[in-house]
């Protein structure tokens, strides 16, 4: 061991005692707490922390980024482990700032449509909040993931398609930055050009260049009319070119979300839909009464030209919330196909004009592989993925399945789409930043430089080093 | 003046019609929309292409020679006045519009390319772009990225940096960068979103790509009238707490509509105090469905007079008394001050009640025309520069409307930018700890600080001087910094 191996060390283990001593049964360095830390979901990512600690202040956590900071000790902030990406893994030890106790709501001002809350809210809480406000928050990633994990991984889901995503809906932040400080952005102003884009460079920079504490969001009120609907296709290409047609006309449909046969099969066995299994798109429509109708009129009109078949309606709340159940739980609905099997989730994102054409060379490549990898997306934004199963038995099946992944990322890029629509960089995707983004990752990494000098947030994940 | 060996190195880039550095011929850019503050640079160059832009930011990267971008030059807060030892590049001969995707709904322009001139170009496959800042005839796309603009229809449709897919910048070493992708999400950190509004201090943009949307087969505006201004800015919040997003949604007061309508006769109510414009754009249905709501919620709120236009052509009537408002003003008034200062909506009332009470107080007249559902106001606040004072209090009256919204939990500026114009506000609106990222961002992309120097960020110095700095919990920040 080298000597600055023994000072960090020595620095790991003063930082730890001293959090022992400040934050008592809230710092914990149990075994089963540390792992229970180490990973998202998706993929395992190994990566234990030495401690977790659960502050519930912003004075707490710039008081722990602080101490890090000075002892030159990694820092992993973590909401409620929903990432897919190994957004969380403690690649280097370090401590774990757990925020899953900063949940409060901190204010919600109904007329002028904006709430200030804790990172820690997880989406489902912060709904609940706002229940007889009239509002809601509408961003759905799918998992019920914490506001501050939406913002740093800069979260989209179902409806970005007509609400965006977290980039359009964060209107501020405050933000403990690597020194240990406390620092607002933005604001409750609708809009600002006072300074740099702060909250936007935060936003989707996956805890490396500061720890997200309260978030301001934007909210919606809720729509006078909702509805819901289900056109299944003769093939693949009608449904994809059903839903380039409607996002060129600029219908504002709210979700609008692709699932091919394989998937809807997969669907039916597991949440006991009575649909065929054949190509299919679900439909949400927000608006007013009037609006919802002619919507939902001119989209189902457009797919009777490109073969499908009449829509399938649900209006009722309930009957909405078994279909986007069912949609939420498609991983799981793959995982059932074949226990036993591994597998991962690929989140390529195209220009809608090339989204035919990238569906359907990616179907054939499932098809020469002979994998079980059914597709689905938010194709509303160009963003769809793979859940790509493998036996973790058979080396030869794995590399099957990366081969696929690498191409499904390479195709997107080769037409000028990404490899990370929505669920972000982590440690899985770095190479592929470096393909679509050339020079500008070293701009990222001065950013870095300049933000978070001694990388101890963080580290290893986002930007390459 | 240049040094000789500089100013022929950069004759070999920009041969001399491209070149200017006689005093009459740079006297035109001594100043932009700001014309409070002049400064004539070195030089003027106007390259034609990418290439050329590259070889002067490394002549005067090398040469430690500030650069100062420019595009049209119609900046309300200084951001392209030139530095005097500088140059400045003007984007003027970037006018193409390179492509246009109709199935992708984006368009590839230069970014002296007017922003007008983008919906033209889109109109015959039925797009446009939204931003519309109401110099729209005029300013070029790469000040309106640079400035993230706003305008009229940002309520709905977003601002600048909501509608730009990808932005091609010249970094002050030469090097050729692209942010942003053609895709919804672009991966890693969103230097989109930072190169977007940063005042041309991190790199010179050379190529944008902006998304276009369908445009609304139908949109109707209703002009209402209100007999006060307090209640005209509740009716602003009710709307928008209804749950309606109305395409634009504008509001004048007495001052200011008395002074469009001389100007543009549009028919607006002159014994009105206040005014609003409420568009509701979409499908006939949609439209005829918004616009009861819209009657409803102002009628509820107190308007005395509701009209609705009739057609296209009316439409454009009760806009352009809008859009000419600072025109119209300029007739009426030696000289005026534009605030550009944005606050939560339901602030609205108090915070106009106030301005009135000021304007009284300071004995100026205040016209208020602005985009009252993004709560940006644009205080017009009318002064004689050759009064002796007006000045001076026109700029004390307008540095208190900042601060007031800023104690609301606002902006100082909403769209038009920092400049040198509120370098001094943004002491007061940031932190230390906020401003030193910013100075950090800067460095990060321009160590030398040759890019626009002394816009958009002030150094603690001059935040110290300045005497306003943000002190938090009665700790001095910086207390090593000399104070005056």
């Amino acid at each position: 061991m080298n000597t600055t191996d023994s000072t960090l060390r020595q620095g790991l283990s003063e930082v730890t005692e001293r959090l022992v001593r400040d934050y008592g049964e809230r710092a914990v360095t149990s075994r089963a707490v540390r792992e229970q830390h180490s990973h998202g979901e998706g993929l395992a990512d190994a990566g234990m922390p030495d401690i977790v600690v659960f502050p519930q202040t912003n004075d707490e956590v710039a008081s722990i980024v602080g101490l890090c900071n000075a002892a030159r000790i990694p820092v992993i902030a973590f909401g409620v482990g929903t990432s897919l990406e190994g957004h969380v893994a403690a690649l280097y030890g370090g401590v774990c700032v757990d925020l899953s106790r900063m949940d409060r709501v901190l204010e919600v001002n109904d007329a002028d449509l904006d709430c200030r809350v804790q990172a820690g809210v997880t989406l489902e809480a912060l709904n609940a909040e706002l229940k007889g406000t009239g509002l809601f928050f509408p961003i759905d990633p799918g998992a019920n993931a914490t506001i501050g994990g939406m913002a740093s991984t800069r979260a989209s889901g179902t409806n970005a398609v007509r609400y965006g995503t977290m980039r359009e809906n964060v209107l501020g932040l405050t933000v403990v930055t690597a020194d240990g400080r406390i620092v607002h952005t933005g604001g409750r102003a609708r809009k600002s050009s006072a300074g740099y884009d702060l909250t936007r460079l935060f936003v989707g920079a996956e805890g490396t260049l500061g720890i997200i504490t309260e978030v301001q969001l934007r909210l919606y009120g809720l729509p006078e009319a909702i509805s819901a609907a289900v056109c299944q296709f003769a093939d693949l290409a009608g449904a994809v070119d059903t839903v380039i047609v409607a996002m060129q006309l600029g219908i504002p449909v709210a979700r609008i979300e692709l699932l091919d046969e394989v998937q809807m099969d997969a669907c039916i066995r597991y949440s006991q839909l009575e649909f065929e299994p054949k190509p299919t798109l679900f439909f949400e429509f927000h608006g007013t009464d009037a609006g919802v109708r002619e919507q939902a009129e001119m989209i189902e009109s457009i797919a009777a030209e490109h073969g499908g078949s009449r829509f399938q309606w649900a209006s009722a709340q309930e009957e909405r919330s078994k279909l986007w159940k069912a949609r939420h739980n498609a991983y799981y609905a793959v995982l059932a196909l074949a226990p036993g099997r591994h597998a991962f989730a690929t989140d390529a994102c195209v220009p809608i004009s090339r989204l035919t054409e990238c569906v359907l060379e990616t179907q054939a490549d499932i098809v020469e592989t002979g994998l079980i990898a059914p597709i689905v997306g938010h194709v509303g934004d160009g963003n769809f993925h793979l859940v790509v199963l493998f036996d973790p038995a058979k080396p030869e099946e794995r590399a099957k399945a990366e081969g696929l992944a690498a191409r499904v990322s390479a195709r997107a890029i080769r037409m000028g789409g990404t490899c990370t629509g929505e669920h972000g960089i982590g440690v899985h995707k770095l190479e592929a930043l470096v393909a679509e983004h050339g020079d500008a990752v070293s701009l990222m990494q001065a950013i870095k430089r300049a933000l978070d000098p001694n990388d101890i947030l963080n580290p290893g994940k986002t930007v390459p080093k | 003046m240049l040094d000789p060996t500089f100013a022929s190195a950069l004759a070999a880039i920009v041969p001399p019609p491209a070149l200017l550095t006689a005093p009459e011929d740079t006297r035109p850019y001594e100043c932009d929309g700001l014309t409070l503050y002049r400064e004539q640079p070195a030089a003027v160059v106007l390259p034609d292409d990418e290439t050329q832009v590259v070889a002067i930011l490394k002549l005067c990267h090398a040469a430690r020679v500030p650069i100062v971008a420019r595009g049209a030059g119609t900046s309300l807060s200084g951001g392209s006045l030139p530095v005097a030892e500088g140059i400045v590049l003007s984007l003027a001969k970037f006018r193409r519009i390179v492509a246009i995707d109709p199935s992708a709904r984006t368009a590839i322009v230069e970014p002296g390319v007017r922003n007008l001139a983008i919906s033209e170009a889109a109109a015959p496959y039925g797009l446009f772009y939204a931003p519309d800042p109401s110099s729209q005839i005029a300013c070029s796309i790469g000040g309106n990225v640079a400035e993230n603009a706003g305008g009229v229809h940002c309520l709905k449709y977003g601002l600048t940096v909501h509608n730009v897919r990808k932005v091609r910048a010249v970094l002050v070493t030469g090097d050729i960068v692209e942010f942003g992708a053609d895709a919804l999400d672009a991966p890693g950190y969103d230097l989109l979103a930072l190169i977007t509004g940063s005042e041309g201090l991190l790199g010179v943009i050379t190529q944008i790509t902006v998304k276009l949307l369908p445009k609304p087969a139908l949109a109707q505006v209703a002009l209402a009238a209100f007999d006060d201004v307090e209640k005209a800015g509740a009716a602003v919040g009710n709307v928008i707490a209804a749950g309606i997003v109305p395409g634009g949604l504008e509001m004048m007061d007495r001052e200011a509509t008395r002074a469009v309508e001389q100007f543009v006769h549009a028919g607006y109510p002159l014994d009105a105090a206040a005014v609003l414009l409420v568009e509701a754009d979409g499908t006939p249905e949609e439209v005829a469905a918004e616009m009861a709501e819209i009657r409803d919620v102002l009628t509820r709120s107190g308007a005395t007079e509701i009209r609705v236009s009739a057609d296209e052509a009316q439409r454009l009537l009760y806009w352009s008394g809008r859009k000419a408002a600072f025109p119209a003003v300029g007739r009426i008034s030696p000289d005026y001050y534009c605030i550009d200062g944005t606050i939560p909506r339901a602030a609205l009332p108090g915070v106009l009640r106030q301005i009135a009470t000021w304007s009284r107080e300071y004995g100026l007249p205040c016209a208020n025309v602005f985009h009252a559902g993004d709560g940006n106001l644009h205080p017009l606040i009318l002064f004689d520069a050759n009064k002796p004072g007006d000045r001076e209090r026109t700029v004390e009256f307008g540095d208190r409307i900042l601060e007031l919204c800023i104690e609301v939990g606002g902006t100082i500026t909403g769209e038009h930018g920092v400049g040198v114009e509120k370098l001094s506000g943004m002491c007061t609106q940031f932190a230390p700890e906020a401003l030193e990222r910013f100075l950090g961002i800067t460095r990060a992309f321009d160590a030398h600080g040759l890019l626009n120097p002394g816009k958009g960020v002030p150094t603690l110095a001059r935040c110290a001087e300045f005497g306003r700095m943000h002190v938090h919990r009665g700790e001095l920040p910086h207390p090593e910094l000399p104070r005056f």
